[in-house]
């Protein structure tokens, strides 16, 4: 266990059901692709409930040799006490997409919190699209997730994290009343070198996040980074101007980040319609630009 | 109790005409102007203490470790607070701001000074082997000036808050007055700023302000333009 951030003292309390991290809280996730020529393959996976994967799928049709892996989860969400390590790790040349199964719900809480590890190593050459659905942070809920990323210089990952302010529609409407959303990732070289660190922790009842500077009346901000070599971020950036719309209630922008690691593109919108929208546009000129495959159009029940 | 000749080390380096090119920067109020998230004074107030809290719970931690590393004359520790602030500076003009403005007083307080540990940090910084970030070159001055890290801090946070409300004259219609208001009002958050970060250490350093980081990537692409960010 790593050490304990001052941000969770508050929070370490024993719920008053299963234990934190016991038997059916404590989830693990291990896959790893390889390259097998013709196409890529899930050449291993390691699971424990709650999270759990079925076998691969090639259903993707602009990259019919990519496996497309669905995390499931079996607690139709994340629960107090609950503490998930996920990695992932795709091999020289390799490919894959990995998504979850629907929108990932955190629980209302009134004990402990909820936390999330994930290893993410990509060797040379290797091409990762790590795409979750959005996450919903309930009332008074707490979690933590803290994403490590190794990655090589050749390598291409797109991963997306969209935070939605909890639950719009449910009773009077719920908008960020979660006690803590902390969210980390850091990148590396192999060797160590460090690439960038981005760190949010937001705690609505501390600092209000509907202010202008931060949320400013948005309810859904989606961050997406794009580690990948130089020249693929830069024609890239070169295709995305920042939009401002008022109509659709959208604001996106990009930056280059440090190191030559990458870009990070930013969106904010009134609704996960409209952020995801956005996210896929982007996506949708990534995998042009490093694989020269499309993405297919989203599926009609998308 | 703070003797006269320190109090004038404060004023003088803590100073908005300090000549380290803050008047060239507007940390993102002028695309928050440009698009209308920023109108009045209310506004204004609330932009320029969105981006004091993420200075302090950001850049602020780095300030405080650099500070004590310079104190302690550590200077790997001291470019390791360097890097956390550089790589965390995920938009492309607040990298430019800090190193820029960085550089710039790392090379006077070298000549004004003259301090070792200092004289060390801008070879490295002149090397390329460590970035030279704003608040480090703050921190590494006023432990080189024997002031306290409570003095560098306030002088950190008074510099940005500083910075906006000076480049707010010149971008919105606001009464002067106000402006000092709004810089007054602002600056009182500091005190309880300081000791919710004054234990942290590098691994803690964070912030959440999208719209902040928007403003900034939306500058970077406009043809229109009066501050470099």
């Amino acid at each position: 266990m790593n050490s304990i951030d001052p941000e969770l003292a508050p929070y370490l309390d024993e719920p008053r059901q299963l234990p934190t991290g016991s038997f059916g809280k404590q989830a693990m996730l291990r896959l790893k692709f390889e390259n097998r020529g013709t196409r890529s393959i899930l050449s291993f996976s390691e699971r424990r409930a709650p999270l759990l994967v079925q076998r691969a799928l090639y259903c993707d049709e602009g990259m019919p040799e990519m496996p497309v892996v669905y995390v499931i989860t079996n607690s139709g969400g994340i629960l107090q006490g609950d503490r998930y390590a996920i990695d992932f790790e795709i091999g020289e040349n390799a490919c894959a997409h990995i998504t979850s199964q629907a929108a990932t719900k955190i629980h209302e809480m009134d004990a402990n919190h909820a936390a999330q590890t994930q290893e993410i190593v990509l060797h040379e050459g290797a091409y990762l699209e790590y795409l979750p659905e959005y996450v919903i942070p309930f009332r008074h809920s707490r979690f933590q997730t803290k994403t490590n990323i190794r990655i090589a210089a050749s390598a291409t990952l797109i991963y997306s994290e969209i935070l939605a302010g909890g639950r719009k529609h449910y009773g009077t409407g719920e908008s960020f009343e979660f006690d803590l959303f902390s969210s980390t990732v850091a990148a590396r070289r192999l060797d160590g070198q460090d690439l960038f660190v981005e760190r949010f922790v937001i705690e609505p009842a501390k600092f209000p996040v509907s202010g202008i500077g931060t949320m400013s009346g948005f309810d859904v901000f989606g961050n997406v980074i794009l580690l990948t070599p130089r020249e693929n971020a830069e024609a890239i950036y070169s295709q995305i101007q920042p939009t401002w719309n008022r109509e659709t209630s959208c604001f996106s922008g990009a930056s280059l980040l440090p190191n030559d690691a990458g870009l990070i593109f930013k969106v904010l919108g009134k609704d996960t319609a409209v952020v995801r929208h956005e996210v896929r546009e982007f996506w949708s000129r990534v995998r042009p630009q490093i694989k020269g495959q499309p993405v297919p159009p989203p599926f009609a029940w998308s | 109790m703070t003797t006269i000749p320190e109090l004038m080390r404060v004023l003088q380096f803590g100073d908005s005409l300090l000549p380290v090119g803050s008047f060239s920067f507007s940390n993102g109020l002028e695309s928050a102007v440009q698009l209308g998230i920023v109108h009045d004074v209310e506004s204004l107030r609330e932009f320029v203490r969105t981006a004091s809290k993420q200075a302090a719970t950001g850049d602020g931690i780095a300030l405080l470790v650099a500070f004590r590393a310079a104190r302690a004359g550590d200077d790997a520790i001291l470019d390791q607070a360097d890097r956390a602030i550089f790589n965390r500076k995920l938009a492309e003009e607040m990298r430019t701001m800090t190193v820029r403005m960085g550089r710039k007083l790392a090379e006077m307080s070298q000549r004004v000074i003259g301090c070792p540990i200092s004289e060390r940090w801008l070879k490295r910084i002149r090397e390329g082997s460590t970035p030279g970030c704003y608040p480090v070159a703050q921190a590494v001055t006023f432990a080189s000036l024997g002031l306290s890290e409570q003095d560098a801090f306030a002088v950190h946070q008074y510099g940005l808050a500083g910075m906006m409300v000076g480049a707010s004259l010149r971008l919105m219609k606001i009464h002067y007055l106000d402006a000092q208001a709004v810089l007054f009002d602002v600056n009182q958050d500091a005190e309880s700023a300081y000791e919710r970060i004054a234990n942290a250490d590098l691994e803690q350093m964070s912030g959440f302000a999208p719209i902040l980081d928007l403003a900034a990537s939306v500058h970077v692409r406009s043809h229109v333009r009066m501050f470099m960010n």
